[in-house]
């Protein structure tokens, strides 16, 4: 039936349907420049959702597990055979995305017939120079967006943007990493709430006579009601923190940071979800 | 399903090969490299290795790099064929760094052993046919036992676990004598032995080898030439630069007559 051209559009947009719904549980991911590099953040549950993928890359997800872990598995096999064949230095996240993975996640998805990848990735790129820095993020349609500085992967885009204004409107100069990683966390909040406020529309339309006006521009809660949002989270996961290091001695320069690091890392307001 | 996060499996799979054995044309002198060395001392392990790699009675370079560093805990110094040997420890980077990756966790220090020995087999018909015989030393941090080790190796890919020291290439007989007396008959053994001292044993060590080999470098002041020497403790791979090298050269190695 999808061989008519109409069926085939209308297959694809309860694709489109089918696959927001997945994201709704999941948590955002948040990626920023600092002084020193680009720092990823999340707040996981189970899996991990930030990887090395090599020298200079890094990737975060959102999404299904398993398909994140394909598209994972496939990167690292083409940015090793790259590197070997070639050079480490002609592994560039945009060559592995664009003629790489987001081929493969757009075909996945408009193959109505088959399984699309449930899948949301940021891959960020270290460059040899801070302006070479790269941000890449790919949609579950396969479409990709090259950006600097910032990125985010959220369940809807209205959370990326509110997300994104967040992270633009606080962010006037370099930060150190410390600053970044509360940044971020923030911004974590932001679209993480931003899930929450859906979720509770969707329940509010069910119930004719509420009105939803307003939640949706609801103004930006203060810096402090974003960090109890994330501790208040985090409890009971996991916050996930992961820097591609430019000064980092030898050639990876991805490392995750440990409970120590982030111990000494977090806002004092988060210390004492580091510590259970 | 194959072996997990086997990176040397995959590049098999696109059609690469390794050790390729080719006749040597009569009369075509292959390209060799020489004196390494590596001994346990009080932090670690020292590696070290001349810089001369010849071709029959020509030195083809002064300034090779036989002491390669193949992540942050190991290292391969070779003797032999340097074609094969670099594309050997291509290969174990990106292997390393690929298991790693994909299993999120580090290879172990005898997985890391097993795959050196499984190259130098796959190597055989050519080390047998002439071209590509390489002979290296393996030395590491084995993080999880916080021990340093040394492995050396025939050309087949036997693995031998070295005590106390190991030596490879054509300078090797000169100092392996050496290193028996020192660690034997001296003042103290070469496990017990400071840094510093260590590296002037070292330093002292390569100069002997040159003494009674032509295809080795030793040290040539006036082009400022010193040996690659690599110390590997629990805090990684270090290399001794050359201004360290350099003092220790001339108060402790240097005889004038």
């Amino acid at each position: 039936m999808y061989e008519e051209p109409y069926r085939w559009v209308e297959a694809v947009g309860n694709r489109r349907q089918y696959l927001d719904e997945q994201f709704k549980q999941g948590s955002p991911v948040v990626a920023l420049s600092y002084d020193g590099g680009i720092l990823l953040t999340t707040v996981s549950k189970g899996t991990p959702k930030l990887y090395e993928i090599y020298d200079r890359l890094a990737l975060g997800g959102m999404g299904h597990p398993t398909d994140l872990e394909k598209l994972r598995f496939s990167l690292l096999e083409m940015a090793h055979v790259e590197g070997f064949n070639r050079s480490p230095s002609d592994v560039t996240g945009s060559r592995l995305v664009k003629y790489g993975i987001a081929p493969v996640i757009k075909q996945a998805f408009e193959e109505v017939y088959k399984a699309p990848f449930i899948v949301r990735i940021v891959v960020a790129e270290l460059g040899q120079k801070p302006e070479k820095d790269a941000l890449l993020t790919i949609n579950y349609d396969g479409t990709f967006e090259e950006t600097t500085g910032r990125a985010v992967l959220a369940a809807t885009s209205a959370a990326q943007t509110k997300m994104m204004s967040y992270l633009k409107e606080q962010q006037p100069a370099p930060l150190s990493l410390e600053q970044a990683l509360d940044l971020a966390l923030r911004a974590w909040a932001i679209g993480s709430l931003a899930h929450q406020q859906d979720e509770a529309d969707q329940q509010a339309e069910a119930k004719p006579q509420t009105s939803n006006a307003g939640s949706s521009a609801a103004a930006i809660p203060s810096s402090d009601t974003l960090i109890a949002h994330v501790r208040s989270i985090a409890g009971e996961r996991t916050i996930e923190c992961a820097i591609l290091e430019r000064q980092a001695p030898g050639s990876s320069k991805y490392r995750s940071l440990k409970q120590v690091d982030l111990s000494r890392l977090l806002p004092a307001a988060l210390q004492s979800v580091v510590a259970n | 399903m194959g072996m997990q996060g086997d990176f040397y499996q995959l590049l098999k799979e696109q059609g690469y090969t390794f050790g390729v054995p080719t006749t040597v044309e009569t009369g075509h002198v292959l390209t060799n490299a020489t004196t390494i060395l590596a001994f346990k001392y009080r932090d670690g392990v020292l590696v070290a290795g001349d810089r001369r790699a010849t071709a029959g009675n020509m030195v083809m370079y002064d300034r090779t790099d036989k002491v390669l560093e193949i992540d942050r805990h190991s290292v391969m110094a070779i003797a032999g064929v340097p074609a094969t040997a670099y594309e050997m420890v291509r290969v174990l980077d990106h292997s390393f760094k690929y298991y790693r990756r994909t299993q999120l966790q580090e290879l172990s220090f005898d997985g890391k052993l097993r795959a050196v020995s499984k190259l130098l087999k796959e190597n055989v018909p050519a080390a047998l046919a002439g071209t590509g015989a390489v002979v290296p030393v393996f030395a590491g941090y084995d993080m999880e036992q916080g021990s340093a080790k040394i492995y050396f190796y025939d050309i087949l890919g036997a693995e031998f676990e070295a005590v106390e020291y190991a030596v490879s290439g054509s300078g090797s007989p000169t100092i392996r004598g050496i290193l028996h007396y020192l660690n034997t008959w001296g003042e103290q053994p070469l496990s017990a032995l400071p840094e510093e001292q260590a590296m002037v044993q070292a330093l002292r060590l390569l100069t002997s080898a040159a003494e009674f080999d032509s295809a080795t470098g030793g040290v040539n002041r006036e082009a400022s030439l010193y040996p690659v020497i690599k110390l590997i403790t629990g805090a990684g791979v270090q290399t001794v630069p050359d201004a360290t090298m350099k003092p220790l050269y001339e108060s402790q190695v240097v005889r004038y007559v």
